[in-house]
């Protein structure tokens, strides 16, 4: 991006400071060494100046990999700017690392722009270990080679002037080099010390001020460059939390009483946060001997009392499906969360992919038609869970959340909820249920039926996962088998009734519609902005209710001369050989949008692990309207 | 008879010195001989001065009890915790000094002043031990001495423990049935069509995803099966009054609210205006125990409309149990020495059943003050009121000198827990008196001028467990006796066994002095007789000999005091007063005496076993089963006495079976099933012997035994009659 | 004298038949032993008055766990090996509710078996009622985890080819069992005794009932249902008591302490002569729904203060 370049005289040196609309900033180091805890302060500082943040967690997939390892890269993305920021942006602006090998990982992947700046730590090049000391050497002349503007900085022996332990204490020298770089305000960024710090002693607080105070001194005499990226202070008070506290603080805002779990990636953290605050608003989180066990457990408490949860990723969505057709059959409410990886199989737990949309849609034997919602900011995982108990309550349905790692991990602020105790689910009902009443009194419309809850004098019922007729008795005749599969079905289309046409990104008609669900929007909708801006008629639409669909959608998609979805799960690529219309495997939405509304849509994927550029999109795009033009 | 007798003889007839002088100044400065040894009370150890503490379990404890507790905790036994055990005691006798001289304030306020005021000056070693214990007090509180103002500070403070436990309860039980019946109603409306109107549907979405949806058409299409049933509007009704008589209570303070703020006060001037405020509340009262009643119903689902709605139509001020009164606060009247015109209601109080709880401290014994105004008043009457009271029935009462309070706690706690009234007499000589007020408390006490006793009418059925006389010193005998010992002209040490009456303790009290000649050493003679001995001879006559009893002065010299009959009469009063509450206890009477012993020995095997069951309690946690749940949780088989069969009689072993349907389907009518679910032969006419010869053999457990056929007539007999020989 | 309230719950105490519990015609075969449990059962919810709207039976899938559908009581017929997680997710709700589980030999032992070992360790209180009749039925014979060596069955028509496990030296051998017994359908006596037991336990208890199949291993346990003298009857203080209508044909009987482990242990592996009473019982291990405090009333006020005191946590202020 081209930068309005000033001299500020009012510093020491002769630095010279650009103003930038955005910019990305990786932080990696081993883990252990805090670059995660670095990289959100930065983030959290930025947000409290007004800047538009988002932060995305660097995962090793092991908990302690080997030092200086390639893969073993752990800290964070973070992308500042002026305006609101809505996903993690394209390769980064700036790079700091606690060592070579971390930083190595990234510059493979693609990660780093060319002639990305980087920090380096110097120490390595003096180390004792002649492999170490060559490793350091050749890396940074591979980095010089390859245009990188490489900066070593002695982190270890400038932080051993005020510390003993360097390797503790690294990343807060670093956060006060970037808040130099970056123009941040250091009295916010002291604050967010005793912030983190807050439970521990003064004296950790005070030495920890004393490293930023130092990285900031260091790069302002050492660094002849720097950046301003203006902001707007925000007027109301806004949440900085990542995808999964979302969920956890929307099953305590929805009166939900129970969450039943068991321990997968990278769904877990969801629930290690509700099990810290649940009890305190008398809630219960029960970790299961299985994820079978966890939703059986949920559905029986959802029975005999209020709606529940379980949260869950790919494999443990699997493992349920039995007892979610069971949840569908006897018409129990229950709100699934399933925080989707790579998959199938083991996969790539701590990587992201919308892996599961046709297995949630589509899973568990014979007809289970549940309701299906995908999260697409982390705002929205918070409502979505509201949203998700609400509908469950009303329909008597499983309602299954999508989510997924880049959300889970990922940090936005957002504007602070306003509690509202209508979200709260009402109380169990135990009054006597009226003379004559069935358990499944099916409304010949609607679908809808009235459940009873055990402790209703006049409920008693055998509640089944057997095909049963209004009395819930077993029934083994044709008719009453198909009428509970009826009224089942019917309850879709009830909702689907209840939505209203989603709103289009963009003009309502042009070339190419792009198409998309769960965490892709934000780079989709930046990619839109940035192709509108180059003059392409190209908009975008965003699902959040995938089953049913919301009306108006048929009408949206013919307004267009090409439609395509961006996805993060598999899809052949037509330009493979043998792929040809007739055996070509779409991706998930796409197909579902070409079988429901017979429209040629076409679809492009990236199954890498990671949230997609908004850059690749916009290549894609560029690509497609391209080739129509050719047609033409 | 020789000058100085008749003079005595004289004085004892009417109190007055030929020459008019009176004695009174002299006599004032002495106490009574056994006191001696007391003189320098602070420097004693004992019961006082008392903390009151926050606990609810032990709200009183002495102040040496709790230094002697920390001083376990801090000093290491033996020489080495020495100093720091010399240094504590040093404050604490510094505290008992303070408070004896009427200071106030709490533990902690007292042991610093204390310690400013004995450390020695630089002395950091003390400084940090007196802070040492300080720091292992278990518990801290106002500090009392046993002066006049204690009765009131004792019941007030123990009262209020009692209530805020009561209060605490209530509170739980009250809060959850207001969640609860609220929950009843949220549910309700959940499902009404309220609830389906488009703005609370939209309102129960969170706002960024309202856009979404369709309100109208989701009202629409949510009411289109109109939820039927639910609440019917008498039980809202009824659930909704209950909900606003709990919430408006004013008996107990909501959570975290002082008491006072809104609610009802307990504590009254006089039994009078009690009784009229309980009577006054008592609509409001029972509204309340309707509606908690009512609330527990409905959040069980248990009330039945035709059965209770009668029963709670007629509910009122007159179906309220004293049990019921349990739940609620006492009311607290605390009478002061002198109160006047009470009695009459208080009586009245006392035997209404009203769970009052009344203090009456009384400070005059002889009423010497009152003589001749013809006023009533409290004092020896107050004895008499007690002894009343028992005789209303269900009246707790306590009598006691405050001296003995503490010793008394458990007991006291149980009268404010008692379902009904208490009546607590408590003697506590003024201030000021030569002799200090726990002396004069003590005294009181063991001359049987004012005994110790209890009557619980909730501890048992009959007198024995009711009625305590502990604590009293040498309860079987009319005046404990104690050895005094002293030298004579010779110097020589003599012992010589004292008993201490009534008059004995008039000693103490200045404003008998009156009463008494003092007869130094030289007018001793033959015709002096100690008052115990004159009152032991029924004649009473001052030819017999003038009673004396045993003083000394400052100087610890001993002198005989004469004492006048008027006091002797007050005296004999007092020990036949002392003999009636002997009965109640079962002393000198051989039926009462064969009847306490077997109270006794049950109530100690009660008690054993109390306490033997609260031992295996933390054993039974960690091991087996302790033998109380099972025992109860197996039933019992139903043991029916066995007919004794005869083999001919066909017949079913209906216990054995195992409800297989064999039978029954071969003959529904032959065969049947009792309440058990277990068959019988119902009706044998109603089937064949084959059919009943086939069940025998068809039965999974084989309890069909179809003895001989009864119609000669039925085909095939022989080979039945073979196939049934296994089941005979 | 009672406070008001006793006498008004009193009041409400109306007594019940056992036909206010019965629901719909078995459609068990002829000689099941399912019908001698489904009648104990009956009795037990008639004889402690146990209110049928707060009574729930739980099961999984198998011919035991047709049983619900015979109880006028709430119901919950689940899914093949799931009905305690199902119970349990129940109770840790609805700590207010009688939860019993009907389950079988295949549903518990076997597709079950995580669930079980768990169960037992949770120690819910809850009435768990294993009807062991050695053999998969509603499937259509085949062998089971508890089917004995040697069984012909349709997956094993040569005879099974492993040891049965005994599920009550399974159950005793994990942690926080409290209640272990054995009952057989065709002493139905005995049986109402022990699940009355069971039901009166507060954790929990498992019962295994040996349950004859007539249709499948009919004759399977006709030795010691004809020969009383291969009953081994644990009679005690603190367990079963045998009436004297039963001593005189049970008359193989040993005292023993239901406290003493070790010893519940060794019966516990005694196939033959069958024991039947109380093996374990310890009361003093803790509920999980207690050390969960569940039940907890939750009020509008206190979720509210809960969720703004986490935002709190996350919030920037502008």
């Amino acid at each position: 991006m081209n930068a309005a370049v000033e001299t500020m005289d009012s510093r020491t040196t002769a630095k010279q400071v650009a103003t930038l609309s955005e910019a990305v900033i990786e932080i990696m180091s081993d883990s252990g060494e805090g670059a995660q805890k670095c990289g959100q302060s930065f983030g959290s500082i930025a947000a409290r100046m007004g800047n538009g943040v988002w932060t995305v967690e660097i995962i090793p997939a092991e908990i302690q990999p080997p030092a200086r390892s390639v893969a073993g890269a752990s800290g964070n993305r973070i992308r500042i700017g002026s305006k609101r920021i809505t996903n993690g942006g394209d390769e980064a602006d700036l790079a700091v690392a606690f060592n070579e090998q971390v930083l190595l990982g990234r510059v493979n992947a693609g990660e780093l722009k060319p002639g990305c700046i980087i920090l380096l730590e110097s120490m390595w090049a003096a180390s004792a270990d002649p492999k170490i000391a060559a490793q350091y050497k050749e890396t940074l002349d591979r980095l010089h080679a390859e245009g990188y503007r490489v900066h070593e900085v002695p982190m270890e022996e400038e932080c051993r002037k005020l510390v003993s332990d360097p390797r503790k204490g690294k990343n807060m020298f670093v956060l006060g080099m970037l808040c130099n770089l970056y123009s941040l305000d250091m009295d916010l960024a002291r604050d967010q010390i005793a912030f983190i710090f807050g439970k521990k002693a003064e004296k950790i607080i005070k030495s920890n001020v004393a490293l930023l105070e130092a990285g900031h001194t260091w790069a302002e005499q050492n660094l002849d460059f720097g950046f301003r990226v203006p902001a707007v202070r925000a007027t109301e008070p806004q949440l900085v939390i990542n995808g999964n506290t979302a969920v956890a603080l929307g099953v305590l805002a929805s009166g939900m009483d129970i969450c039943a779990m068991y321990p997968i990636t990278p769904a877990t953290s969801a629930s290690h946060y509700l099990s810290d605050v649940f009890e305190r608003a008398g809630g219960l989180v029960h970790q299961a001997e299985d994820e079978i066990a966890a939703c059986a457990f949920a559905i029986g408490a959802s029975y005999s009392g209020k709606v529940a949860v379980t949260i869950t990723s790919g494999p443990g969505y699997s493992l349920k499906q039995e007892a979610i057709g069971l949840a569908v059959m006897a018409e129990i409410p229950l709100v699934v969360v399933n925080v989707q990886r790579g998959g199938p199989s083991t996969g790539q737990p701590t990587k992201s992919e919308q892996s599961d949309l046709l297995t949630v849609m589509f899973g568990s034997h014979g007809d289970a038609p549940k309701v299906v919602i995908a999260a697409s900011t982390i705002e929205d995982c918070f409502h979505s869970i509201i949203t998700a108990r609400r509908i469950a309550e009303t329909f008597n349905m499983v309602v299954v959340v999508l989510s997924d790692a880049s959300l889970a991990t990922a940090q936005q602020p957002f504007p602070r909820p306003e509690f509202n105790e209508d979200w709260l689910a009402p109380p169990i009902d135990q009054n006597p249920v009226p003379e004559g009443a069935k358990p499944y009194d099916w409304d010949p419309v609607t679908g809808l039926s009235r459940r009873f809850v055990p402790g209703q004098p006049g409920g008693m019922h055998t509640l089944t996962g057997l095909a049963h007729d209004r009395s819930s008795r077993v029934a083994y005749d044709p008719e009453i088998n198909e009428q509970g599969m009826h009224a089942r079905s019917l309850k879709l289309a009830t909702l689907q009734k209840m939505l209203t046409p989603p709103t289009v990104f963009g003009d309502e008609q042009g070339d190419l519609l792009v198409v998309g669900w769960g965490s892709t929007k934000g780079a989709i909708e930046e990619s839109v902005e940035r192709m509108r801006a180059e003059g392409h008629k190209v908009s975008s639409l965003h699902l959040s209710f995938l089953q049913p669909m919301a009306p108006g959608i048929k009408e949206i998609l013919h307004r267009f001369k090409q439609v395509i979805t961006i996805e993060a799960n598999w899809s052949d690529l037509p330009e493979d050989p043998l792929i040809d219309e007739s055996n070509r495997r779409y991706s998930a939405l796409a197909m579902l949008l070409r079988a429901r509304y017979l429209v040629d849509v076409d679809c492009w994927s990236e199954v890498r692990g990671r949230p997609i550029k908004p850059g690749s999109i916009c290549a894609v795009l560029r690509k497609r309207l391209a080739r129509e033009e050719q047609r033409q | 008879m020789d000058k100085q007798l008749k003079a005595q003889v004289v004085f004892h007839l009417t109190g007055r010195h030929a020459d008019g002088e009176s004695r009174a100044v002299e006599v004032a400065g002495l106490r009574p001989a056994l006191m001696a040894a007391y003189r320098n009370l602070e420097s004693l150890r004992h019961d006082f001065p008392v903390i009151f503490t926050g606990a609810s379990d032990e709200y009183v404890r002495s102040l040496t009890a709790t230094v002697d507790t920390a001083l376990r905790a801090v000093a290491p036994p033996g020489v080495a915790g020495e100093a720091l055990r010399r240094r504590a005691l040093r404050v604490e006798r510094e505290i008992c000094r303070r408070v004896a001289a009427g200071e106030r304030g709490t533990l902690a306020e007292l042991w610093d002043g204390a310690v400013q005021a004995v450390a020695p000056p630089g002395d950091a070693a003390f400084l940090k031990d007196a802070g040492k214990v300080r720091a292992n007090f278990a518990a801290d509180g106002e500090v009392a001495g046993c002066n006049a103002a204690l009765p009131a500070r004792f019941l007030r403070h123990a009262w209020t423990a009692v209530q805020k436990e009561k209060a605490r309860v209530a509170r739980e039980r009250i809060d959850s049935l207001v969640i609860r019946l609220g929950d009843i109603l949220r549910a309700d409306y959940a499902r009404s069509a309220a609830a389906l109107t488009q703005p609370a549907l939209q309102a129960s979405f969170g706002a960024a995803h309202r856009g979404m949806f369709d309100f109208d058409a989701m009202s629409r299409l949510l009411s289109h099966s109109p939820p039927r049933g639910g609440l019917g509007e008498r039980r809202r009704r009824r659930v909704e009054e209950s909900l606003a008589v709990l919430r408006a209570q004013r008996f107990f303070p909501r959570a975290g609210e002082a008491a006072g703020s809104g609610t009802h006060e307990f504590e009254f001037e006089n039994a009078g205006d009690a009784l009229a405020a309980f009577r006054a509340r008592l609509p409001e009262l029972s509204r309340l125990l309707k509606a908690l009643q009512a609330a527990d119903l409905e959040v069980q689902g248990s009330y039945v409309e035709d059965l209770h709605d009668p029963i709670f139509a007629a509910f009122d001020e007159r179906s309220v149990t004293a049990q019921d009164l349990e739940f609620f606060p006492d009311y607290l009247v605390c009478l002061e020495p002198g109160a006047t015109g009470a009695s009459g209601t208080l009586a009245d109080a006392l035997s209404s059943g009203v769970p009052l709880k009344v203090l009456v401290h009384a400070d005059d014994l002889l009423e010497e003050s009152m003589l001749g105004k013809g006023q009533f008043a409290f004092g020896s009457r107050a004895t008499q009121l007690a002894s009343a009271a028992m005789s209303f029935g269900d009246v707790f009462v306590l009598q006691s000198a405050a001296s003995n309070l503490l010793q008394m706690r458990e007991r006291v706690q149980r009268g404010l827990h008692h379902a009904g009234p208490a009546l607590f007499s408590i003697f506590a000589a003024p201030d000021g008196g030569a002799v200090p007020g726990y002396l004069q408390a003590a005294a009181a006490m063991q001359s049987r001028a004012f005994p110790a006793f209890t009557y619980d009418p909730g501890a048992g059925a009959d007198l024995a467990s009711r009625f305590s006389l502990e604590n009293n010193p040498q309860p079987e005998r009319d005046w404990p006796v104690e050895g005094l010992e002293y030298a004579d002209p010779d110097l020589q040490t003599v012992t010589e066994e004292v008993a201490f009456t009534f008059a004995d303790f008039a000693v103490c009290d200045a404003r008998c002095a009156g009463h008494f000649d003092p007869a130094p050493r030289a007018v001793w003679g033959e015709g002096m007789i100690t008052a115990q001995e004159w009152m032991a001879n029924p004649a009473h006559d001052p030819a017999a000999g003038v009673p004396y009893v045993l003083a000394v002065d400052e100087a610890d010299l001993l002198c005989r005091l004469v004492v006048d009959e008027r006091l002797m009469r007050a005296a004999l009063r007092c020990r036949e007063a002392w003999h009636r509450l002997q009965e109640l206890g079962g002393i000198h009477d051989s039926r009462a005496e064969r009847m306490l012993a077997r109270e006794r020995a049950a109530w100690e095997e009660a008690h054993r076993h109390v306490a033997a069951t609260a031992q295996d309690a933390p054993a039974a946690a960690s091991g087996p089963a302790t033998a109380a749940p099972m025992a109860a949780a197996v039933p019992p088989p139903v043991v029916e006495a066995e007919p004794a069969r005869n083999p001919d009689e066909p017949y079913i072993e209906t216990v054995r079976c195992s409800t297989c349907n064999e039978c029954t389907q071969i003959n529904p009518r032959m065969f049947a099933y009792n309440d058990n679910k277990q068959a019988y032969i119902a009706d044998l006419k109603a089937g064949t012997y084959r059919q009943l010869v086939e069940a025998a053999e068809s039965c999974q457990v084989s309890v069909i035994h179809p003895g001989k056929p009864w119609d000669p007539g039925e085909p095939g007999l022989d080979e039945l009659v073979e196939r049934a020989k296994p089941f005979m | 004298m009672s406070t008001a309230s006793e006498r008004l719950h009193h009041l409400f105490e109306d007594k019940r038949a056992l036909e206010d519990y019965q629901a719909g015609l078995p459609r068990w075969c002829k000689g099941c032993g399912d019908n001698a449990i489904l009648a104990a059962l009956q009795r037990l919810c008639r004889d402690e008055g146990l209110r049928p709207e707060k009574t729930v039976f739980v099961s999984g899938i198998g011919c035991s766990s047709r049983l619900p559908h015979y109880m006028r009581t709430y119901g919950f017929h689940g899914i093949h090996g799931r009905a305690l997680p199902i119970a349990e997710g129940i109770k840790l709700a609805r700590p207010d509710l009688h939860v019993f589980v009907n389950t079988g030999d295949g549903d518990c032992c076997s597709i079950g078996a995580a669930h079980w070992i768990h169960a037992i360790r949770y120690n819910m209180n809850l009435t768990v009622l294993l009807h062991d009749n050695h053999i998969y039925g509603l499937t259509k014979k085949q062998a089971s985890p508890t089917s004995p060596l040697g069984t012909k069955s349709n997956t094993t028509p040569r005879g099974s080819y492993l040891d049965a496990m005994s599920p009550l030296t399974v159950t005793l051998g994990i942690q926080n069992a409290s209640f272990v017994a054995q009952a057989v359908d065709w002493i139905p006596e005995s049986l109402f005794q022990i699940v009355t037991a069971a039901f009166r336990h507060r954790g929990l208890s498992f019962v295994r009932i040996l349950q004859r199949c007539p249709e499948f291993v009919g004759g399977m346990f006709e030795p010691w249902v004809h020969d009383p003298q291969r009953m081994l009857m644990l009679t005690h203080e603190n367990g079963l008591k045998v009436s004297p209508a039963l001593q005189k044909i049970y008359r193989n009987q040993i005292v023993h302490d239901p406290a003493d482990i070790n010893r519940a242990r060794e019966i516990a592996s005694s196939e033959d002569p069958i024991p039947v009473g109380i093996l374990y019982h310890n009361p003093a291990i803790p509920c999980y729904e207690d050390l969960r405090r569940a039940g907890m009333l939750r009020t509008t006020d206190t979720i509210r203060a809960s969720f703004e005191a986490e935002l709190d946590k996350f919030t920037v202020w502008p």
